[in-house]
């Protein structure tokens, strides 16, 4: 099978992704995932940063337009959209595979 | 007060920096040597990060997250690769990475840099070589970087002096292009140590 090398995503950059269908900042990235992980993942700063270019570079997100000078804004892109829409489907795969199996 | 150390590991950087503290240095700054003020002696946290900004905004962006989450951006320029932070918030994480991969990657970028400032010197040096500016003949015969007429001939106090007054002009003539292969060499070193160091970090050692 023909899978998109950058599935699996790792958990981080799962939630990133998640958070990023609403643009956000950089601090507010971290406060959603920690949010959306049930404070599961907490990120530091420089491992933030470092994921946000990483995204960049696959181009995953994008900057959008924002009102505050300082803080850059980020928004998932289609691309982005697509490989979690894959990542989704790939883990209820598992899940669903995984209930039948062990019921 | 003023320092000058050189380090190639910054968790030992780190490390230096919080002991220093607890004797009542806080670093305030930081361009060829530490700049440090007399404090209380403190239990600090610094930590460093390792990149080089493309333009003021990105670099902006990366100090105003910092501060967002509870470090002070010490020291570090756009250009200046290290960046020195202090904790300043009461948050739980005390690192400003969170996972081996991002705590190892700064060591990536910094050999990444020693390795391309080796390699700069190296056309350089290949210039040199191909424009026979280089005379290796100098270290098979080094009399010839003398030029004082008759000097070979002189004898005693006459000899030692003029010997002696024109050895470090024939010293340059002779060896000053050792400085390039030598930069090289030094540069690779670092780049290496940086590696190795990107290794162990991201195989948690």
């Amino acid at each position: 099978m023909n899978r998109d090398k950058n599935l699996p995503l790792t958990e981080t950059v799962y939630y990133i992704l998640l958070a990023l269908l609403e643009p956000a900042h950089g601090y507010l990235i971290m406060q959603k995932v920690e949010e959306l992980s049930a404070g599961q993942v907490r990120m530091a700063a420089g491992t933030l940063y470092g994921a946000v270019e990483n995204l960049l570079k696959q181009k995953f997100i994008q900057p959008v337009h924002s009102e505050d000078s300082r803080r850059k804004v980020y928004a998932i892109t289609d691309g982005g959209r697509e490989i979690l829409r894959h990542d989704y489907e790939r883990m209820r795969h598992m899940l669903e595979m995984t209930n039948t199996i062990m019921g | 007060m003023k320092k000058v150390k050189f380090f190639t590991n910054f968790d030992h950087e780190e490390q230096w920096l919080n002991e220093m503290a607890r004797q009542g240095y806080a670093l305030v700054g930081k361009s060829f040597a530490y700049e440090f003020a007399q404090v209380q002696p403190e239990n600090s946290n610094y930590r460093m990060d390792y990149r080089i900004f493309k333009t003021r905004q990105d670099f902006e962006d990366y100090k105003v997250l910092f501060e967002d989450s509870g470090w002070t951006h010490i020291a570090g320029t756009k250009s200046s690769g290290s960046q020195y932070f202090k904790q300043t918030g009461e948050q739980e994480i005390e690192d400003i990475f969170s996972d081996v991969d991002s705590k190892a990657a700064r060591y990536k970028r910094i050999s990444d840099m020693w390795l391309s400032l080796a390699c700069c010197f190296i056309p350089l040096f290949a210039v040199l070589i191909s424009t026979d500016a280089i005379d290796v003949t100098a270290f098979i015969k080094p009399k010839l970087l003398y030029y004082t007429p008759g000097l070979w001939d002189m004898n005693g106090g006459q000899f030692w002096q003029a010997f002696l007054f024109e050895t470090p002009f024939a010293f340059f003539r002779g060896f000053t292009w050792l400085i390039i292969p030598v930069m090289i060499l030094v540069y690779a070193i670092f780049a290496y140590k940086a590696k190795k160091q990107y290794q162990n970090t991201q195989q948690g050692r």
